[in-house]
């Protein structure tokens, strides 16, 4: 491929170093997203009447606004001239994709948990399991099976997203795309950008829908 | 408000909830207040009359791009999607090879393209324009496998039914398939269009003035980005948030075998949960 085109055989370096940073800011931020998520789903389905409603207002606010404006809030509350930091913009896009990633993955999770039926739960109570123990043993592995599809999903918009955090000056693939393309007037770093994208995504839609497939007959 | 029996007025789940997290969001602005990273000075801008119609103007912009996208979108997705069900062999898989590639790609990466690949090819357009037909690319794919979930949905037999009435296979889409699949589909359909609203702010990205350039323009002026950027984000909460109650609705009142859900779209499956 580098042989076809000078552009991208110039720039390789930068270019891998792109597809370095997605893969970061896709990794970093589906752990980011995951905690929050566990964090807010469990406030939901068990922070009452207080806590409760906080957990939903999170995910209702943070998934019914734009990533681009969650972004540039984030990058700007970094800036110098508001908190003294300046952070990289890596690890703001990845808080970015965090917040916004999160809200979703509580979801999912919180629907998981409710999945369980909650007789299953009076049951193994008055069977003499401690609250901790009917968590461990009987609603998370059942909850599991119904998180891991939705989950999925969740990740393969992630890391489409992650070339969103490219607009507040992170070296994403597509914006190194957008850099080669502006130093040597050549295309192929879009074409290039197009294709690593597609050898992440793909596979991973491949690989949610045969687990999809099989949870679905596991039951 | 509910009525204890005692007779005591007694706040009911919701209202407690309600009353927290306005607790919650009024420490915060006074912590920011206090703390001097949101002063009030910076919030005066919006006091004024001239900023509203100057960023109603952006909004107005966002919603007719995300209203052209959206019927653009439909117009593509019908025939797609039935071509992404019925067609055999070579122009089939072109089909589900060009729905399946454009749904795997970032949809900033379809807009970006479109804006400066297409001038390549000779066609002169503005960032705007480039924006629309990056959105209608993009969403017209997902819609489409919409689509073709909800006739996919619609059980054969009716279709058997209607062909042996005498019916040609476009009258029996028409008067038998379509509506009803219509019908299931419009839940998808509407949480798909949160996606695309929130979407048609990527168009300031290639230069285009929409909602989120119109609020940069104004912070450039009055250099109060986060403040705008929090009314920015409450601007598209006001628009989505009841859209995503509504589509929520649409489902509760449907049988759990006739929801459509295209995988891949973390909206759709946000409002396939309770």
């Amino acid at each position: 491929m580098l042989e076809l085109s000078p552009a991208l055989a110039e720039y390789s370096d930068f270019f891998f170093e792109g597809f370095r940073n997605t893969l970061i800011l896709a990794i970093g931020g589906l752990i980011g997203a995951l905690v929050i998520g566990i964090i807010v789903a469990s406030l939901r389905v068990w922070g009452g009447p207080v806590l409760s409603p906080v957990g939903t207002a999170y995910v209702e606010f943070f998934r019914n606004t734009p990533l681009i404006v969650q972004l540039s809030f984030c990058a700007v509350l970094f800036a110098p001239r508001n908190l003294n930091i300046t952070a990289d913009p890596i690890v703001v896009g990845i808080l970015g994709l965090s917040i916004y990633t999160g809200s979703y993955v509580a979801e999912a999770i919180r629907s998981g948990i409710l999945s369980v039926d909650p007789r299953q739960v009076e049951a193994a109570r008055s069977l003499g399991l401690t609250q901790f123990a009917t968590l461990r043993l009987v609603v998370l592995p059942q909850a599991i099976r119904t998180v891991i599809p939705p989950l999925g999903n969740i990740t393969i918009a992630l890391t489409k997203n992650t070339a969103i955090v490219g607009a507040i000056a992170a070296n994403e693939l597509l914006k190194v795309a957008g850099v080669i393309e502006t130093r040597t007037a050549s295309f192929d770093g879009y074409i290039a950008a197009l294709i690593a994208f597609w050898c992440l995504t793909i596979p991973l839609a491949f690989v949610v829908s045969r687990i999809e497939r099989r949870l679905k007959f596991a039951r | 408000m509910m009525v204890a029996e005692g007779g005591r007025p007694r706040l009911g789940r919701t209202a407690i909830g309600r009353l927290v997290v306005v607790v919650v969001v009024a420490a915060l602005i006074t912590a920011g207040a206090v703390s001097g990273a949101l002063p009030a000075r910076r919030w005066e801008p919006f006091f004024q009359a001239s900023t509203w119609t100057f960023l109603g103007e952006g909004l107005l912009v966002t919603l007719v791009v995300g209203g052209i996208a959206l019927v653009g979108s439909l117009a593509i997705s019908v025939p797609l999607g039935m071509a992404r069900l019925e067609l055999r062999g070579v122009l089939g898989g072109l089909v589900t090879a060009w729905i399946e590639l454009v749904r795997a790609t970032p949809i900033l990466a379809i807009l970006v393209i479109v804006f400066l690949g297409l001038p390549r090819l000779g066609v002169r357009l503005e960032a705007l324009q480039a924006a629309v037909i990056g959105l209608i690319i993009y969403n017209s794919a997902v819609l489409a496998e919409i689509v073709r979930a909800g006739i996919a949905s619609i059980p054969r037999g009716e279709v058997e039914a209607a062909r042996s009435l005498g019916l040609g296979y476009v009258s029996t889409m028409r008067f038998v398939v379509l509506p009803q699949a219509l019908a299931r589909m419009t839940p998808a359909i509407v949480s798909q269009l949160i996606t695309l609203i929130k979407d048609t702010s990527l168009a300031f990205i290639l230069g285009a003035q929409e909602l989120v350039g119109y609020g940069r323009s104004f912070f450039n002026f009055y250099g109060n980005s986060m403040e705008t950027y929090v009314v920015l984000a409450i601007l598209f909460f006001l628009i989505c948030y009841p859209l995503s109650r509504f589509s929520r609705r649409l489902e509760a009142h449907q049988p759990v075998a006739e929801r459509v859900v295209v995988p891949g779209e973390a909206d759709q499956l946000a409002a396939a949960t309770p």
